[in-house]
């Protein structure tokens, strides 16, 4: 066991170091010149034509280093929290994509608290009796909720609830009413995929051996669910719902852009939209080491909770 | 033996037995293939049926609500949102296909490469199929714009860049499987070279998976291009396609639902018939269906 932890734990940090060195260096392999990048972005267009004020931004900067330099001095500050400020309004980009990423996380538990409560019930009926009239319908309203594309309904959304009826905000995040329209869009997909793995190993379960003696004592098709049933069912759930929520944080751009809601998705697209390097380096290295890091504690966890994968895993 | 008799069998006319090959299919992959070959012979005639050309501009006919003469409307510089639409749908439809066909050979061969070879090679290509499922694809995509600029190629390699990774859990399953057959085992035995077993032994029997797999990635590819381009990260001005045409519309949105609507159901639909061409496809070889589209059912999907 503590083997199989070590192990994880080196390859955790082996490829939070290859995130970090790919986040960092890949900006650099553009055309663009980070120098007149930062002076476009805080002086205007002008500046950033004049060869001695883009030598002199380059050399303060110490952009005129040799890369492994640049990315080593960076890693020293990152370490410990500093990554910079941000090309455009000089703020320490720690902070933006801390704030951005408490947004992010609120938008993306809510989303998946939505979903889950639809999506468990749902599974769990349509395993009941896999292939029959309700299964099927209800599959088939998953293939419906997947193929959504969530750009269209949000400005459905809006449009119907915000401009026709009145409801709920538009856009923004001031209220906590405005957080009901972007999370129940963002549901939908997750909803979709929960509900399969819900009746997925919802079916496993009921065909497993202790179900049929449950049922043979004669306990209700309700209480053989809920007594024996649904805890067992929930581990691969649990899994799917900790790599949506990881992966939520920095993958609902479409959202948090049409919204207007300042998460970390929005913060990285604000980014691009204005060659922002050190913004975009640190939230894509916030991003990915979280999930990676998530996805490394729900293996760990499972390892602990059933021995047994570790049987699996040893001889790799 | 059973082979033989059915091969003695078997009709010398193929076509006599169409009709009995299709009643072995899914009904959800009849209907959702059906409509998904007219979305393409529709787009593939584009040039021919397209009722305007979708850049002529009329300025005094801006947003014009749907009648006969404009079956969809016109937008807010007076163009046939119909033109518009099938237009758009030529960048939508051959981004995402070819994002899956590339995908789908690299992530099928390295899929079945690593649970043919297996060991270090094996490890080292299922981490970094780890790796990569932790990357959201719009942040790849953000990422390489911000590197390389936005258009259709940069479109195609972010969908790439992450894309095989289903392709190679799904085929290193099947390749995993059939690894325990008798008949690989006397391949071995014979001598066959790990290239021919792959080709000769492997592929076929792992083309009905993957190519369910493919459809269902293409409706996932479609929807992801359509947001890339809303966020104007996809194919840019002058032309546009169905993600793009919802970005410009919603500013129009209250005087011009319409304009919002039709592209959203275009990508809906398009989507939704190969999701579903995709569930009937694997429900059919789960039955044992047509025996050209592999000869063992499909494994249990690897989760997610």
């Amino acid at each position: 066991m503590a083997r199989f932890i070590v192990r994880r734990t080196i390859f955790l940090l082996a490829t939070l170091f290859a995130v970090s060195v790919v986040a960092f260096v890949i900006p650099y392999l553009g055309e663009a010149d980070p120098a007149r990048m930062i002076l476009r972005a805080r002086m205007g267009g002008e500046l950033a034509l004049d060869p001695a004020a883009v030598e002199a931004v380059r050399r303060q900067f110490g952009l005129d280093q040799p890369i492994h330099v640049q990315y080593l001095r960076w890693l020293e500050a990152a370490v410990q929290g500093d990554f910079g400020q941000s090309f455009r309004d000089r703020l320490p980009v720690g902070g933006i994509v801390i704030r951005a990423l408490g947004v992010s996380f609120l938008l993306a538990l809510s989303a998946l608290v939505l979903a889950s409560v639809i999506a468990i019930p749902l599974g769990v009926l349509a395993a009941v009796r896999p292939g029959g009239r309700r299964d099927s319908a209800i599959v088939t309203l998953t293939q419906g909720l997947v193929a959504l594309p969530e750009y269209w309904l949000a400005p459905l959304g809006m449009l119907v609830f915000a401009l026709w009826l009145g409801w709920l905000p538009a856009a923004g995040w001031s209220s906590p009413v405005s957080i009901i329209l972007p999370a129940s869009v963002l549901s939908l997909r997750p909803l979709a995929y929960l509900l399969g793995v819900t009746r997925a190993s919802m079916i496993t379960v009921l065909e497993s051996p202790y179900i049929t003696a449950a049922r043979s004592r004669g306990l209700s098709q309700l209480l053989t669910l809920r007594r024996h049933a649904l805890k067992n069912s929930m581990v691969p759930v649990m899994t799917l719902f900790s790599i949506w929520l990881a992966g939520t944080l920095g993958g609902s751009v479409v959202i948090e852009v049409i919204f207007n809601i300042p998460g970390l998705g929005r913060v990285m697209y604000d980014a691009v939209v204005n060659a922002d390097m050190p913004v975009l380096q640190a939230g894509v290295i916030a991003t990915v080491g979280l999930a990676i890091v998530v996805n490394t504690l729900t293996d760990i966890g499972y390892a602990i909770l059933n021995p047994a994968i570790l049987v699996g895993e040893s001889n790799g | 033996m059973a082979d033989l008799g059915r091969a003695i069998a078997r009709p010398l006319v193929p076509s006599l037995r169409f009709g009995a090959t299709i009643r072995r299919f899914h009904w959800a992959f009849i209907v959702g293939a059906t409509f998904f070959v007219v979305v393409c012979v529709l787009l593939i005639l584009t040039p021919w049926i397209s009722p305007y050309d979708p850049a002529a501009q009329n300025l005094l006919n801006r947003i014009a609500a749907p009648s006969g003469e404009h079956l969809f409307g016109t937008d807010h510089l007076g163009r046939d949102v119909l033109s518009r639409l099938l237009h758009g749908g030529r960048f939508s439809v051959s981004i995402a296909a070819v994002a899956v066909i590339i995908t789908g050979v690299t992530g099928t061969l390295l899929g079945a490469i690593s649970a043919r070879v297996g060991g270090v090679v094996d490890d080292i290509l299922m981490r970094l199929v780890d790796a990569l499922l932790a990357f959201p694809e719009v942040l790849i995509a953000l990422f390489l714009v911000f590197v390389l600029g936005p258009g259709y190629g940069t479109l195609i390699v972010a969908l790439a860049i992450s894309g095989w990774t289903p392709f190679a859990r799904l085929t290193r399953a099947v390749t995993l499987e059939i690894n325990t057959r008798g008949y690989i085992e006397a391949a071995e035995a014979l001598g066959c070279s790990r290239a021919f077993i792959i080709v000769r032994h492997v592929l076929p029997n792992a083309i009905g998976p993957v190519l369910a797999q493919g459809f269902l990635r293409f409706g996932h590819q479609l929807i992801t291009v359509g947001g890339l381009s809303y966020l104007g990260l996809g194919v840019q001005k002058p032309q546009s396609d169905w993600g793009a045409m919802l970005a410009e519309a919603q500013l129009y949105m209250i005087r011009a639902p319409w304009l919002v609507i039709v592209p959203g159901f275009a990508i809906f639909l398009t989507a939704l018939s190969v999701t579903l061409a995709g569930h009937g496809l694997r429900q059919s070889l789960r039955r044992g269906a047509p025996r050209l589209l592999g000869a063992i059912p499909s494994p249990k999907e690897p989760s997610s």
